[in-house]
């Protein structure tokens, strides 16, 4: 049967918040500063013992006072995992300069595993204590994967959607494309929309052990949590994001999300063809954005460190434009491969080379993701226009 | 500012693999005969464990479903998904070549993923030190991996997408895949969830205090708590009009959905903001309380679960509360699939003619309140037009379908 259907443009939504939590520290200018070249500082994973990691670079999140920006109450039997998500949604608050939270706004947070070091501590007390059922009742909430969502929501009085999103290495471009769904049908006036990711030792070995990854490829964590707003808060003429006549501040939009197009290319159809399905995602996404590629001149690329995919980004790129970019980002090399986290902080890198340079104004930006598993994406973002 | 194309939305195919059966017609004639799925368990092993029941599926054998899937590379949770959604397509009569040629994905619900592989791995550790953990096993440990398993069995090319919104999960799925299919993002979804029965998730039930030593008895008031459970469950959403033109067998319409949060405990649920959620989705799906004709539970049998259910429906439907029934009464609490199946369920009862009822009942608990009709001891013949199918979740994910007899 011919399917006529076919798949229209998409509304812009203005990103009006970044919450940015990552080995290079917090917020975008610092993202910005490893990824042109500044050494990292120079941290131990946080806990437990860098004994306990496989060799190999580890990227660890500096030591954050977690209590100095969340405040003491509740934080006892939260893992890192859903520390890190407060911490990117706390920022990412901040930065739309609201003084309370709209209950309206909802959370959609990308993670493929949830806390793995959580479950797996969890998963160990069955095993090794006399009794089986000699567990924490306390931390059994964190293991499951919407524990982190779902401790923001509490923290931060957010009623709206609330969605955790696995797609492993495209776990955040899939928040972002559930996150559109849900803000242009008016499920929720604005969004936290992220993906995070703990650097732990049993993911470490995972990663160590399973061979995926180049030699020199570190291992990261972190969160980029964005605050987007649905189209009955955009105003795409002003480039900002209108109040809805409630006397919040007008904030300024630090870019609109337009097209986010994900596919499963791990079929048999795409075997030895997945570079030509990733240019059909990217070409289809820049379509849907009413892009020309001429207008993309920088690339957030997802693929860095892992083995064979690299190649495959980058030809479906190349393809894609038409040409090779004038600019590549490659967050994973400057931060360590981050995985549920990695598109959230690609599209932040984006967002923070941006704001260094103000002859980005208009410009286009791609996001782009492709995993050993078969899933890939690509998220188009535009820059807000030349002020006056 | 561009159009979206809203397109009606239909069910034409389920699949199920659980403990009353393989194939949704084993699954629903069991639920419609008030059949337990519940038994010892052997999954893992339970000495030590003062209860030691649990609604597992015993006679799964993956090869004899699956047509792509090698099972030895797959994890359980996405075997039982990938088998359901292989069986709603048998079971739609689509074509499985037109599907995979289709702007086609899944939408899959879980609670704890691949949880048995990361049982395995666990051991392993526990056994060996991380360095002893078995590389093939870590490949298989992402509860993303369920989604994928579905569009891999099926060559499907569109989105998988594992949504891990625990217990509520398998209705979030299906809420997005009908938005994915409504706005034209996607011809064809599958939508359900899987889970596995585990040791640390049992643990954890048992250890909240949560956990019914044998019997789950949801609404009766010597309702102890739920029995873990496991399934995969699978539905086919399509747009009214392929259906019509293929002539497919059409279950129901999904009419709506809404999903909010509770945003004020992790295990404790909210009668106001589970009332909300109802009243939302409602209004999403374009119909007034009265309508609705019969409401599938999330009915845990917990104590709390079910008291704030039925405080939250009265919220909504007042003195005139629908029929309203518990699945888990019979498979006990499937988690990330559990809504799934609260879903095929509403689809058979629509298209025969009966209201699903809940198990174990003696005594309806009396401080639940007057005029609870709880379907007690067997099914009764009903014509249903709309039904209202629960889903809550730790976190305070709470997810509403509403499901119509087409017309």
């Amino acid at each position: 049967m011919p399917k006529t259907h076919t798949r229209g443009t998409v509304e812009p939504l203005a990103i009006t918040g970044a919450g940015v939590v990552s080995a290079a520290g917090l917020g975008l200018a610092a993202l910005g500063d490893a990824i042109a070249g500044k050494p990292l500082a120079d941290s131990p994973p946080a806990d437990p013992q860098p004994g306990d990691y496989p060799a190999g670079p580890m990227m660890p999140v500096p030591p954050v006072d977690f209590t100095e920006h969340l405040g003491r109450k509740g934080l006892r039997h939260l893992d890192r995992t859903t520390k890190l998500g407060l911490l990117a949604c706390k920022l990412a608050l901040d930065g739309t300069g609201e003084q309370t939270s709209d209950p309206a706004t909802g959370v959609v947070m990308g993670t493929s595993t949830g806390s793995i070091r959580s479950t797996a501590e969890f998963c160990r007390d069955t095993l090794v204590h006399d009794r089986p059922y000699l567990v924490d009742a306390g931390s059994f909430p964190n293991t499951v994967m919407n524990c982190c969502a779902g401790q923001i929501a509490i923290r931060y009085g957010l009623h709206g959607v609330n969605a955790t999103l696995a797609g492993g290495q495209l776990s955040s471009l899939l928040a972002l494309r559930y996150a559109r769904n849900a803000l242009v049908g008016r499920q929720s006036p604005r969004l936290l929309v992220g993906g995070v990711e703990e650097l732990g030792p049993q993911s470490a070995w995972a990663w160590h052990l399973a061979g995926d990854l180049a030699p020199e490829a570190g291992l990261g964590e972190g969160c980029a949590v964005f605050a987007v707003s649905g189209p009955q808060e955009t105003d795409p003429d002003g480039g900002a994001a209108a109040p809805a006549g409630d006397g919040r501040p007008t904030a300024p939009a630090l870019a609109w999300l337009l097209a986010c197009e994900v596919a499963y290319l791990g079929g048999e159809v795409h075997r030895g063809r997945q570079a030509e399905g990733l240019a059909g995602v990217i070409e289809r996404a820049m379509g849907r954005s009413g892009v020309h590629p001429e207008e993309v001149d920088l690339v957030s690329m997802g693929a860095g460190g892992r083995r064979g995919l690299r190649r495959i980004e980058e030809r479906a790129v190349t393809a894609a434009l038409g040409r090779v970019p004038e600019r590549l980002l490659r967050a994973g090399e400057a931060i360590g491969e981050c995985y549920s986290a990695a598109g959230s902080l690609q599209l932040a890198a984006l967002l923070g080379d941006w704001q260094a340079r103000p002859e980005s104004a208009g410009r286009v930006g791609l996001v782009t993701a492709v995993g050993s598993d078969g899933n890939a994406g690509c998220v188009v973002v535009r820059a807000p226009a030349p002020v006056g | 500012m561009p159009e979206f194309t809203h397109r009606r939305v239909v069910i034409t195919g389920l699949g199920a693999v659980s403990s009353l059966g393989i194939g949704a017609d084993a699954f629903s004639n069991g639920i419609r005969a008030a059949r337990s799925g519940v038994s010892p368990i052997t999954s893992f092993d339970a000495a030590g464990f003062p209860y030691t029941n649990a609604g597992e599926v015993k006679d799964f054998e993956p090869s004899a479903v699956l047509e792509r899937i090698r099972p030895e590379r797959w994890g359980r949770s996405s075997l039982l998904a990938a088998a359901a959604a292989r069986l709603a397509v048998q079971d739609s009569g689509l074509d499985p070549g037109e599907l995979s040629r289709s702007a086609a994905g899944s939408v899959m619900g879980t609670t704890s993923g691949e949880s048995t592989v990361v049982q395995q791995l666990t051991e392993q550790w526990v056994a060996h030190g991380l360095q002893g953990l078995d590389p093939a096993l870590i490949a298989q440990a992402p509860a993303s991996r369920i989604a994928n398993a579905v569009n891999h069995e099926l060559q499907l090319t569109g989105d998988a997408q594992t949504i891990p919104t625990a217990c509520s999960a398998s209705n979030y799925a299906l809420g997005y895949a009908y938005d994915l299919v409504r706005t034209g993002e996607a011809d064809y979804m599958l939508a359900g969830g899987a889970e596995s029965v585990n040791r640390y998730t049992h643990a954890g039930f048992y250890r909240l205090g949560a956990l019914a030593e044998s019997t789950c008895q949801p609404f009766d008031v010597d309702r102890a708590g739920i029995i873990t459970a496991e399934g995969g469950v699978s539905l086919l959403l399509e747009p009214l009009e392929y259906a019509v033109q293929r002539g497919a067998r059409i279950y129901a319409e999904v009419l709506g959905y809404a999903v909010n949060c509770d945003a004020a405990h992790m295990v404790h649920p909210d009668p106001t903001s589970i009332a909300n959620c109802i009243r939302q989705a409602h209004r999403n799906a374009g119909i007034e309380p009265d309508q609705v004709d019969y409401i599938c539970a999330h009915g845990t049998g917990t104590p709390t679960n079910d008291a704030t259910e039925v405080r939250a429906v009265r919220e909504v439907f007042g003195d005139r509360l629908p029929p309203i029934s518990s699945i888990k009464s019979m498979i006990g609490h499937t988690m990330g699939a559990a809504s799934g199946f609260g879903a095929l369920v509403c689809c058979k009862a629509l298209e025969g003619d009966f209201l699903p009822p809940t198990a174990n009942v003696q005594t309806v608990d009396p401080a639940l309140g007057p005029g609870l009709d709880c379907v007690p001891g067997q099914a009764r013949p009903a014509r249903l037009d709309v039904v209202q199918n629960h889903g809550f979740a730790f976190g305070g994910n709470n997810a509403i379908t509403i499901l119509g007899r087409l017309t």
